[in-house]
């Protein structure tokens, strides 16, 4: 009896513990790490392609790819829609951990990492031998090589943003503002539409996570300021940039609700979509949103205001477009989807949808570009000699962390009067000039 | 004014009497709209954010209405058609049931051993599970998907239901321990003196006394299974085969976001949960006590 009850004891704590041990031994395994060159395939089979944007584009990419395949049966595209938030994680971890996609979305602002890892196939050839070259936009290809290292091309740009100020035309009717079209006319719209008793405010600023290129924006469309570096220094905390921080971050609570310390785009959006506020900082991606919300009548969206002189600068925005994973083992066949996609006709089709300026120098020519308003003026700042593009440095492996993780949360703390705009701008100078230096060497 | 309240006469009898100290006659005498004033300043601030769900879900999109009212249900349509919601709904239920039984199952198992068997490694083994909630899932990410690449697992849910099970056992397995510990062994044993074996006499005997404690188990795996994001993600490429965590984030796009659908399909997750929640408290709560009580 004792001796049958050992065992049936030693076979339960074997059971129990085999169970546990095979469950929790996935936390510990083999390499199966997806590495190598790839392979230029046949051109034919199956292709995967990773929308960054997933949700909100899935229809158009999937009118897109059923386009495509009707044109190349011989090749399946497999779409994979992932949120917008998320896709930078979703890279990293194929990247070490394998299973990454044939063509991805890549925006401007995570191709450097993409690209420093080795994930990226450069383009250049590919792009100089194909029915494209010459028929993209030169802005923005130069954009997407800088984004990248300034070494090769990374990404065929599909879309260019843009800054775009909204404002209620509504509202600027009733108070007999004209429209601010330069920055004494939006200081002083700002002002003037403000009645805190009312709950109505000039302006909405961003205050919350991705605060710090719209802040940026501002302070050098104020100065004028055409570049962001000058020599190995940045010039971002140059003192008539200090000085323009000042004039912009002493609208908050003066002409902005004070929640606005918290706002990322979605609540900004929400709240002047919902509220009573002249005028929001935005880019054309939101429109819809103004559309459905507001109708077409109240509201108009127009590039960032110009210098007394009629000089327009502004930063540049994110370039989203497509690149090759060096790790396809079907390059030729992801090649002819990601020259397909940026085509004259489906690069329309996708940014008509998307309310953003196409990439492809005949589809930015359409029809639908003049009759959305929006979009149609963002083209002509973008194209226009007036308008002169301060380029930040996407091309920084640390760009992103020195823009959002260390530098938002003093954004705030100066919004707060916690901070001096001196104090924010010399930090984030020294930061940039450290992550320069340190780029510079590792390029040697 | 003070209000005395006086005892229901049935409950006063059948119950015996208690010692009143002063402090308790004091706790007696506050006026009531002491306690359901902060209550429902309480309850107000916990709801508003509730109230501002379903005013957006049930209201048309560019109503600015502060009721819903035209009611509408496209948000709910949209979400649930062309947003695939049906899809992800029947994924996420079959994740989180998944998840339920394997936890539950496994924990059972090994949760008897760790309170009814010594063993050399005892110690270590319950520090090892102990510790295991100290390592985020982020943190596993990689390896996790390189063990499921090469299983040919990438892009089934079977993958993102062992991950969830293998997260959820420490916790299930230390708790269900403690709730075997609380029933005496003699039970059991009296159960062989009449014929059972150990296994006829865990299922007739045991099992039905640990009710409290599968409820709590089981609700709180399936609750983190149904709302965990990271391992859908990074687990599951296909949109047929993703979860509801996934869908939610896709209707955020990198520069707009409609707001109807968002909370339309927050509500369709939110929904489940809540009735999880509203069905087992009872046990949830008596599960949570007892099992407490000893690790």
């Amino acid at each position: 009896m004792k001796s049958s009850i050992r065992i049936s004891r030693r076979a339960a704590v074997a059971v129990a513990l085999g169970s546990v041990l095979a469950l929790t031994a996935t936390a510990c395994g083999d390499d199966g790490t997806e590495g190598g060159n790839g392979a230029e395939g046949s051109g034919k089979g199956e292709i995967t392609f990773w929308d960054n944007n997933g949700g909100v584009r899935t229809d158009i990419w999937k009118q897109i790819i059923a386009d495509f395949e009707r044109e190349y049966p011989d090749i399946t595209v497999h779409y994979v829609g992932i949120p917008a938030a998320s896709a930078q994680s979703k890279y990293d971890t194929a990247i070490q951990g394998g299973g990454l996609p044939d063509v991805g979305g890549v925006g401007t602002a995570m191709l450097a990492g993409l690209a420093a890892q080795g994930a990226l196939e450069p383009l250049d050839d590919r792009l100089a031998d194909s029915p494209l070259h010459g028929h993209l936009s030169e802005n923005l290809l130069q954009v997407s090589k800088a984004a990248g290292g300034g070494d090769a091309l990374y990404q065929i740009p599909t879309s260019a943003n843009n800054g775009t100020l909204w404002y209620r035309t509504d509202l600027f009717r009733k108070a007999g503002l004209d429209a601010p079209t330069t920055w004494s006319r939006f200081y002083e719209a700002a002002e003037k539409l403000t009645d805190p008793g009312r709950n109505a405010f000039g302006f909405t600023i961003r205050g919350g996570e991705g605060s710090i290129a719209p802040a940026l924006d501002a302070v050098y469309g104020q100065t004028g300021i055409t570049s962001f570096w000058n020599g190995d220094k940045t010039t971002v905390n140059d003192p008539r940039n200090v000085k323009a921080l000042e004039k912009y971050v002493a609208l908050y609570k003066k002409n902005t609700p004070s929640a606005d310390v918290n706002n990322d785009f979605t609540k900004m959006v929400a709240q002047w979509d919902s509220g009573t506020i002249g005028m929001l900082s935005h880019n054309l991606g939101s429109y819809q949103d103004h559309l459905k919300a507001l109708g077409k009548d109240k509201f108009r969206g127009i590039p960032n205001p110009t210098l007394e002189d009629g000089r327009r600068v502004q930063v540049s925005n994110p370039v989203d477009g497509l690149s090759l994973f060096r790790t396809s083992k079907n390059k030729a066949a992801a090649w002819k989807f990601i020259e397909f996609a940026a085509s004259h006709e489906e690069n329309s089709k996708f940014n008509e949808s998307a309310g953003q300026v196409p990439a492809n120098t005949d589809a930015a020519k359409d029809a639908w570009i003049q009759s959305s308003e929006p979009t149609r003026l963002a083209a002509e700042a973008l194209n226009g000699g007036s308008t002169t593009i301060v380029q930040l440095p996407y091309y920084l492996p640390d760009w992103n962390t020195i823009s959002k993780a260390d530098n938002e949360p003093n954004f705030q703390k100066l919004l707060l009067g916690k901070i001096t705009a001196k104090q924010f701008l010399d930090t984030l100078a020294d930061q940039l000039n450290k992550a320069q230096a340190e780029w510079k060497q590792r390029k040697g | 004014m003070i209000t005395e309240i006086a005892p229901a006469p049935g409950r006063a009898a059948a119950e015996p009497a208690r010692p009143r100290g002063r402090r308790r006659r004091a706790w007696d005498q506050v006026p009531r709209w002491q306690i359901y004033l902060p209550l429902s300043l309480y309850l107000l601030f916990t709801l508003i954010p509730f109230y501002w769900i379903l005013l957006f879900a049930l209201r048309p999109a560019g109503s600015t209405s502060l009721v819903p009212w035209p009611l509408t249900f496209e948000h709910f349509e949209k979400v649930w058609i062309d947003r695939s919601f049906g899809v992800y709904f029947r994924n996420s239920v079959l994740v989180g049931v998944s998840t339920l039984v394997l936890t539950t199952l496994v924990a059972l198992a090994g949760g008897y051993a760790l309170a009814r068997f010594d063993f050399r490694a005892k110690r270590g083994f319950m520090l090892a599970l102990l510790c295991s909630q100290f390592v985020p899932g982020a943190l596993l990410l990689v390896p996790l998907f390189q063990i499921f690449a090469s299983l040919k697992m990438i892009n089934s849910l079977g993958s993102v239901i062992i991950a969830e099970t293998v997260f959820q056992l420490p916790l299930s397995m230390i708790l269900i321990s403690g709730f075997i510990r609380n029933v005496p062994p003699s039970l059991e044993e009296a159960a062989w003196v009449d014929g059972c074996g150990r296994l006829a006499a865990f299922r007739i005997v045991v099992l039905p006394l640990l009710r409290p404690g599968l409820v709590a188990v089981g609700s709180f795996a399936f609750v983190h299974a149904w709302n965990h994001f990271l391992f859908a993600l990074m687990f599951l490429s296909e949109q047929g085969k993703q979860t509801i965590p996934v869908g939610l984030n896709t209707l955020m796009s990198a520069d707009s976001v409609d707001l109807g659908a968002l909370a339309a399909g927050g509500i369709v997750a939110a929904v489940p949960v809540v009735i999880v929640f509203a069905f087992i408290q009872k046990w949830l709560i008596t599960g949570f006590s007892a099992g407490a009580v000893k690790g």
